[in-house]
């Protein structure tokens, strides 16, 4: 690569660690489309690029949302048992799956939770919650001190079951596409346990760096970590993500919002154009 | 941070252990980071000076290492990809490392749900390390 090139791309990786940080998803959308499509580069690399790319805007926004208690590390760590399961068994699945109608199903389930963050817009924090059995139990209530309404935010979790079934399912399709799936961690956490915005990111943001590394061996192994496509995009994204943790602290949790849900919708639209087989510039 | 919130009143759940397991988790973040940063920079701006396949020591152009033998020859003749590389892999086993730690914390408190939460995920993250080829 040129020099220029390097600039360009450490500029778009910048850019990558900035959104992934705020809104707890890896760099995949931005980094794999723009490889491919800027840079000309091997689609196989390109994903082996994105890889190294989300486990530094996970591990780089981590060590200050794990400090400033915005992540929760009881929630993470045990939702981490369904994504890593739900990894390597998707993994060993690509075999036998057929991918298409699964980006095409995914695609639908992304278009349906849209309706739901739209209609959450205008919502600062969830309503109370009161914590289920399950909840309890692995002491997940937590709270998290929100500098911009400038208090202690107390929070309870529920339906504990049904979001460990969907971080089974967001492992599972990770293992499988090759993708993050931050979206869908974020949606398990905000949309279905009812954790506040900022602490469903921060703590997406945190898991997602065991996710990737539950499949990165594969990738190494098979030579797909090229350093010099992954050394300015880790140097890029190690960056970005560093300054998007000292943004999210400052945010709203509904500026998080409206920050994720373009995300969400240029997640679906990628999803949708590949499961129907369509290739249309940035959207992979 | 420093402010009005850096010692907040009394959270839910901040009794010393969750204090010292965040306190923990982010030092060992901090360090992978760090780490694997700075060899990634190295390893960059040495490829900057003899090319990405060049060594520092002279040694004959080579490619991408792509096993261990490779990546240690290319340590040896300080190679800007052998460099890099290892950066990389610092940063990739970086979250591995905190869930490590994250064990062994929870079993010097005995907290015995935790510890087998953290040693399942560690196990499959060692079998989707090695088994899955």
């Amino acid at each position: 690569m040129t020099p220029g090139a390097d600039l360009a791309l450490f500029g778009i990786s910048v850019l990558s660690g900035i959104i992934g940080a705020l809104a707890g998803v890896g760099g995949g959308i931005l980094v794999i489309p723009a490889l491919t499509t800027i840079f000309g580069v091997d689609i196989h690399l390109a994903i082996g690029a994105s890889i190294v790319s989300i486990i530094a805007t996970s591990s780089g926004a981590a060590v200050a949302y794990v400090r400033d208690r915005l992540t929760n590390l009881r929630v993470g760590m045990f939702l981490e048992v369904a994504t890593t399961t739900g990894a390597v068994g998707g993994a060993l699945a690509a075999a036998v799956v057929a991918p298409q109608l699964l980006y095409v199903l995914l695609a639908a389930v992304l278009g349906l939770s849209i309706l739901q963050q739209v209609s959450r817009l205008g919502e600062e924090l969830p309503p109370e919650v009161v914590p289920s059995r399950a909840a309890a139990a692995l002491r997940l209530a937590s709270s998290y001190p929100d500098h911009r309404l400038r208090r202690e935010v107390p929070y309870a979790a529920r339906r504990v079951g049904l979001g460990f079934v969907m971080m089974l399912l967001a492992g599972f399709l990770s293992g499988l596409l090759g993708i993050g799936s931050g979206v869908l961690k974020v949606l398990a956490m905000d949309g279905v346990m009812r954790l506040p915005m900022k602490v469903s990111t921060a703590t997406s943001n945190f898991m997602i760096g065991v996710t990737a590394a539950a499949s990165a061996g594969i990738y190494l192994g098979r030579g797909d970590v090229d350093a010099r496509l992954a050394a300015p995009v880790a140097l890029g994204v190690l960056a970005g993500a560093l300054l998007g943790s000292r943004i999210l602290v400052r945010l709203r949790n509904q500026q998080v919002r409206l920050i994720f849900v373009p995300i969400m919708v240029v997640v679906a639209l990628q999803m949708l154009a590949r499961g129907l087989g369509l290739h249309v510039a940035f959207l992979g | 941070m420093t402010g009005p919130l850096a010692t907040p009143p009394g959270p839910p759940d901040s009794h010393r252990s969750t204090d010292e397991l965040r306190l923990v988790v982010a030092r060992v973040l901090l360090i992978g980071v760090a780490l694997s940063a700075a060899l990634v920079l190295a390893g960059f701006v040495a490829s900057l000076l003899v090319g990405w396949d060049g060594s520092l020591r002279g040694a004959a152009p080579g490619g991408a290492p792509t096993d261990v033998g490779a990546l240690a020859e290319g340590l040896r003749n300080l190679r800007p990809q052998a460099i890099a590389q290892l950066g990389l892999l610092t940063l990739i086993l970086t979250p591995m490392a905190r869930v490590a730690a994250s064990l062994i914390l929870f079993a010097v408190e005995r907290d015995r749900t935790y510890v087998i939460v953290s040693m399942i995920v560690l196990v499959i993250l060692l079998t989707g390390l090695l088994v899955i080829r």
